[in-house]
C-alpha cells in the first residue's frame, strides 16, 4: 500500500507542474470545503463559552418543535421526490422515446424552473392560489381555501425540483437500447410486461438515484417553506435559518444543520457509491435512434398531455410573475404599471452588478476548476486521489445555509480574512457549484480513450498543455453544462449567499428574499424577471463562446 | 436655491477632505424605502456619503457579532433599542454621547450613551374593512376579540424568531396579560393565525394585497396603507399597546467614526427628527418640539404599554423560547 504510493508520487514528482496543481488544489478544498464544515460541527458542539457540550443536541429531543420540523422535512422531502420523479420520468420518456410534436419547446419549458430565481415559485403560487389568489378567490370565490402548509410547500418544490428529476431522468431513459424492446417485443411480451420487466428494471438506479437527488434538495430548500409553510407547519431547514438569522443563536442552528446535514450525506451516499455502480448501460456504440414501440398511441398522448400539463403550469406561473411585476398591487389594483421595474433599476441596480460580477466571476474558474479535477481524477494516480475526488464532491450534500455559516465562522479572522469582500462570495459559489462540472468531466473523460492525451504527451507535451489542448477541446460539451450550472446557480443561490453579502456587495436572490419579505410581491417579482431575462442571455453568450470549441471538438475522429 | 445647497455640500466635502470622501457603511433594520429617504435627507443635509446594507433586526445583530473581530459596518442603523441593549452587553458597540439626547427621556437613548432612539412607533391592528365586512366579521377592537372564530385564518403577524416586532407583542400581550395567561391567549390565537412572517413589516405588505385580512404589527405600514387609499383601518387595541424605540448604535471598531457621530448627532436633531414626516417615513418623532405630521395620530391618543427594557432584553432568549415550544409546537 505504502509502496505504491510511493511509486505514484515519484512518476507525479516527474512532472512538477502536475505535481505543484495537485498539492494546490488539495489545499484549497481543504481552507474552502473541509475548513468551514468543521467549524459549522465544532460550534455545534460547544457551550456559549466555548467548552465542549452536548446541550445543543439535548434539545433535540427536548422540543416537539424540531421533531415536527424533522418529521415535516422527511415527508414532505419523500412526496417532493416521489411526485417529483414521476412527473420527471414521463417527461423523460415522452421527450426521448416518443415521436410527439414540439419537443424542443416542451423540452425548454420543462427545464425553465431550473434556471429561476428563488421563490419564483412561491410568488406565483401567492398570486394565483393565495387568500386573495387569481385563481382561488377570484376565479372560483373560494374564501377560505388557504394554501399555507404542507400542500403549499409541496406544490412550489414539486414545481421547483421536477426539472432536476427530468435532467436526471433524460440522460438515463435516451442511453437505454431499443433493441432491448424490440426483443422483448419479439418474443411476445405484451406492452406494459416490456416496460415493467424490461424498461423499468433498467432505469430503476437512475430512478433512485434522481429521487435522492431531489430528496436532498428539499430538505436543503428554506426558501419555498419559509413562504408557504404557514403558522402549523414547521420545518428543519427553515428553522435552522430562523435560529441563525433570527434568534443569534449561531450554535443551536448549527446543531439543526448538523441533523439536516445527516439525512443529506446518507441519500448522497447511497446515490454515489451503491447505485452509481448499478447503473446499468446498454449503450455500446452511438446510440441508435430510439423511437419507443412500447406505447400505444393512447398511452402516449395520455403521457403526453401530462408533459403538456406540466408545461402549461410553467407559462402559467411565469406568466403571472411577468403580469404581477408589470400591475400596480396584485389583486388589489390591476392597473399596468412599471413602477416595480423602476423600482428595481433605481434602488437595486447596484445589486444586480454586483450579482453580474459574481457570477461572470464564479463560471469560468468553476468550469476550468472543474474540468482540472475531472481530468487528474480520471487520468492520473496519485495517493490522496480518492480523498481529492470526494473533498470536491462533498459540497454537493451540505445544504446552503450549512455553507455560508461555516464560510462565516471560518473566515471572519486570522489567519484568512475574507468577510466583507466579492473573494468570499465567489469562492463560496466556486466550491458550492464545482462538482456538477467534476462530475459531468469525470463521465465524459471516461469515455475518451487515454491513448490520445499519451500520443500528445509521447511528443513532448506537458501534463497542462496536453490539458489545455488535447483534454478539454473533447470535453467541451461537459464543460458547456458545467459553465452554465456554475452562472445559474451563482445567479440564483440564496440559502449560502444570505450569510456572506455585505454593503459592498449584495445579491439580487438576498434582494428578493427581502421584497417577499416585506410583503413586495411586485418588486419581487420585477427582480425575478431582470434575473430571468440575465441568465437567458447569458446562456446565449456561453453556447456561443463554447458551442464554437464543441464544434470543433467533433471533427476530432478517434 | 437647489444647485446653491449642493454648491455648499461640495464645499463642505472639499473642507473637510479626506473625512468626507469616506463613506459611512450603515447596517439598516429600518426598513429599505424609509431608511433610503432618511439616509438621503441626512447626506444632503451633512454631505456624508452614506453605503447601506438592508438587514432585519436579527440577521443584522447575527452578523455584526460574527464581524465583531473585523467590523464591516460603522453604524447599525434601526432595530428596537433591546437588540442594541444586548449588542451593549455582548460588547459589540461603543459609547458617544450626544449634545441632542440631553432633552431626551430615559426611554429613548442609554445613560452611557451606547445608542439613541430615532424614532418610536406604536403596536397596532391593521384591518382592510372590504374583506370583514364581505365575510360578515367585526373590526376588533381589543386583542382579546383576536380570538374570535371568524377570524380563523385570516390574521398575518411576524414570527419572533426572527422579527423584533413579534417580541414586542409578546411583550406586550404578558404585561397585560401576564405571563401565563399571555401564553394561554397566543396559543389560542395561533388557530387563527395564517402564517407568521419572516420580516415585521411583511403582515401590512400582505393586507395591501389582500393576502391576509388582519394583520399585526407597528402602525407606520397601516397608516401609509390608509394614506395610499386602501380601504384598511389602524385599530390600537384597548388593553393596550407596546411601542417601538428603533434606535442606533456606533459599532466598536467603526472606521469612519466621525460620520458616524455625525449621523448620531443629526438624527437626534430637531432637524433629523423633522426629515420623518418630511420624508413620509409615518414614524412618530422622538422629540417633544417635533410634529408627527398630519395623519400621524399623537402618542397622547393611545392606551400605551411600558415594560423594563433590561427585562426585555434578559428575557428574550426565554420567551422566544417558550413561543417556539408552546406556541409554534403545540
Amino acid at each position: 500500500m505504502l509502496r505504491r504510493a510511493w511509486q505514484e508520487l515519484r512518476i507525479i514528482a516527474r512532472d512538477p507542474i502536475l505535481l505543484a496543481l495537485i498539492v494546490a488544489i488539495m489545499a484549497a478544498l481543504v481552507v474552502f470545503v473541509v475548513w468551514p464544515l468543521a467549524r459549522v460541527l465544532v460550534t455545534a458542539f460547544q457551550a456559549p463559552d466555548g467548552s465542549f457540550s452536548l446541550a445543543n443536541f439535548e434539545l433535540l429531543g427536548q422540543r416537539r418543535l424540531y421533531r415536527n420540523a424533522l418529521r415535516n422535512s422527511l415527508v414532505v422531502g419523500g412526496l417532493v421526490g416521489l411526485v417529483g420523479v414521476a412527473i420527471g420520468y414521463i417527461a423523460a420518456f415522452v421527450l426521448t422515446r416518443t415521436n410527439v410534436p414540439f419537443k424542443r419547446v416542451l423540452h425548454t419549458l420543462v427545464m425553465l424552473p431550473i434556471i429561476s430565481p428563488p421563490f419564483a415559485g412561491a410568488i406565483s403560487i401567492l398570486f394565483l392560489f393565495g387568500f386573495n389568489g387569481l385563481v382561488t378567490r377570484q376565479l372560483l370565490g373560494l374564501t377560505n381555501f388557504s394554501i399555507y402548509g404542507m400542500h403549499g410547500v409541496v406544490l412550489s418544490q414539486v414545481f421547483t425540483f421536477a426539472p432536476i428529476a427530468y435532467l436526471n431522468l433524460r440522460g438515463v431513459l435516451a442511453g437505454l437500447n431499443p433493441t432491448l424492446e424490440d426483443a422483448a417485443l419479439n418474443v411476445g411480451a405484451s406492452r406494459w410486461q416490456v416496460f415493467w420487466r424490461v424498461i423499468f428494471p433498467l432505469s430503476l438506479p437512475g430512478v433512485a438515484s434522481a429521487f435522492l437527488v431531489v430528496l436532498i434538495e428539499s430538505m436543503a430548500d428554506f426558501g419555498n417553506p419559509l413562504v408557504l409553510g404557514g403558522a402549523a407547519f414547521p420545518m428543519l431547514a427553515t428553522q435552522a435559518y430562523l435560529e441563525i438569522t433570527g434568534s443569534f443563536n449561531l450554535a443551536r442552528g448549527a446543531m439543526l444543520a448538523g441533523v439536516l446535514l445527516l439525512p443529506s450525506i446518507t441519500a448522497f451516499a447511497i446515490q454515489r457509491y451503491y447505485l452509481a455502480k448499478r447503473q446499468y448501460v446498454t449503450v455500446t456504440g452511438k446510440p441508435t435512434a430510439s423511437t419507443s414501440k412500447i406505447v400505444s398511441p393512447g398511452a402516449k398522448w395520455l403521457l403526453y398531455a401530462v408533459v403538456v400539463a406540466f408545461a402549461v403550469v410553467v407559462i402559467a406561473f411565469y406568466a403571472v410573475i411577468l403580469l404581477g411585476a408589470l400591475t400596480r398591487v396584485w389583486g388589489f389594483d390591476y392597473t399596468p404599471d412599471l413602477r416595480h421595474f423602476r423600482y428595481v433599476f433605481a434602488v437595486g441596480w447596484e445589486t444586480v452588478k454586483d450579482t453580474l460580477v459574481v457570477a461572470v466571476l464564479t463560471t469560468p474558474v468553476s468550469g476550468l476548476l472543474g474540468m482540472l479535477i475531472a481530468f487528474i481524477v480520471v487520468r492520473k494516480r496519485f495517493p490522496g486521489r480518492a480523498s481529492l475526488e470526494f473533498m470536491s464532491i462533498l459540497n454537493f450534500a451540505v445544504p446552503g445555509t450549512v455553507a455560508g455559516i461555516g464560510y462565516i465562522l471560518a473566515f471572519n479572522g486570522p489567519p484568512l480574512i475574507l468577510t466583507g469582500t466579492l473573494a468570499i462570495l465567489v469562492l463560496n459559489f466556486v466550491f458550492r457549484y464545482v462538482p456538477v462540472g467534476i462530475q459531468s468531466g469525470i463521465a465524459v473523460l471516461r469515455q475518451i480513450d487515454p491513448a490520445i492525451e499519451e500520443a500528445a504527451q509521447n511528443l513532448g507535451a506537458n501534463a497542462i498543455t496536453t490539458f489545455r489542448r488535447i483534454t478539454l477541446p473533447l470535453i467541451a460539451p461537459a464543460f458547456f453544462s458545467g459553465l452554465v450550472f456554475a452562472f445559474v446557480r451563482a445567479m440564483t443561490a440564496i440559502s449560502a449567499a444570505i450569510f456572506l453579502v455585505s454593503a459592498n456587495w449584495n445579491l439580487m436572490t438576498v434582494q428578493i428574499l427581502n421584497e417577499v419579505g416585506s410583503g413586495r410581491l411586485g418588486v419581487a417579482a420585477a427582480y425575478s424577471i431582470v434575473l430571468l431575462a440575465i441568465v437567458l442571455v447569458a446562456f446565449g453568450v456561453i453556447n456561443l463562446i463554447v458551442g464554437r470549441g464543441a464544434e470543433d471538438a467533433t471533427s476530432v475522429r478517434f | 436655491m437647489r444647485f446653491r445647497s449642493i454648491f455648499i455640500a461640495l464645499l463642505a466635502a472639499a473642507l473637510l477632505g479626506l473625512a468626507a470622501a469616506q463613506t459611512l457603511t450603515v447596517y439598516s433594520s429600518v426598513d429599505e424605502e424609509n431608511a433610503r429617504h432618511i439616509l438621503e435627507a441626512f447626506t444632503a443635509d451633512t454631505g456624508v456619503q452614506v453605503q447601506m446594507v438592508f438587514l432585519s433586526a436579527g440577521p443584522a445583530l447575527s452578523r455584526i457579532e460574527a464581524e465583531k473581530n473585523r467590523p464591516q459596518a460603522d453604524v447599525w442603523f434601526g432595530a428596537p433599542s433591546e437588540n442594541h441593549i444586548i449588542a451593549k452587553d455582548r460588547g459589540l458597540t461603543q459609547p458617544y454621547v450626544s449634545a441632542n439626547a440631553a432633552a431626551l427621556p430615559d426611554s429613548f437613548k442609554d445613560a452611557e450613551g451606547y445608542w439613541h432612539a430615532i424614532y418610536t412607533n406604536p403596536l397596532a391592528i391593521g384591518v382592510r374593512t372590504d374583506i370583514l365586512e364581505s365575510r360578515g366579521a367585526a373590526v376588533p377592537t381589543s386583542w382579546a376579540d383576536l380570538l374570535d372564530p371568524s377570524y380563523k385564518g385570516l390574521i398575518q403577524m411576524p414570527s419572533p424568531q426572527s422579527s423584533g416586532t413579534s417580541y414586542n407583542f409578546i411583550l406586550t400581550v404578558a404585561t397585560v396579560m401576564g405571563e401565563d395567561a399571555a401564553f394561554d391567549y397566543m396559543k389560542a390565537l395561533n388557530a387563527n393565525v395564517q402564517t407568521y412572517t419572516q420580516s415585521g413589516t411583511a403582515p401590512s405588505g400582505a393586507l395591501g394585497v389582500g393576502e391576509t385580512a388582519v394583520a399585526i404589527q407597528f402602525s407606520p405600514g397601516f397608516l401609509k396603507l390608509i394614506d395610499q387609499g386602501f380601504p384598511a383601518q389602524i385599530v390600537f387595541p384597548s388593553e393596550g399597546v407596546g411601542y417601538e424605540v428603533a434606535a442606533m448604535s456606533i459599532l466598536k471598531g467603526a472606521t469612519n467614526l466621525g460620520g458616524a457621530q455625525e449621523l448620531v448627532d443629526w438624527m437626534t436633531s430637531e432637524k433629523g427628527q423633522a426629515a420623518l414626516s418630511a420624508q413620509k417615513t409615518y414614524f412618530m418623532p422622538i422629540r417633544a418640539d417635533v410634529s408627527a405630521g398630519p395623519g400621524v395620530p399623537s402618542l397622547a391618543d393611545i392606551q400605551l404599554v411600558s415594560w423594563d427594557p433590561g427585562y426585555a432584553a434578559d428575557n428574550r432568549q426565554r420567551l422566544v423560547d417558550r413561543w417556539v415550544e408552546e406556541v409554534l409546537g403545540q
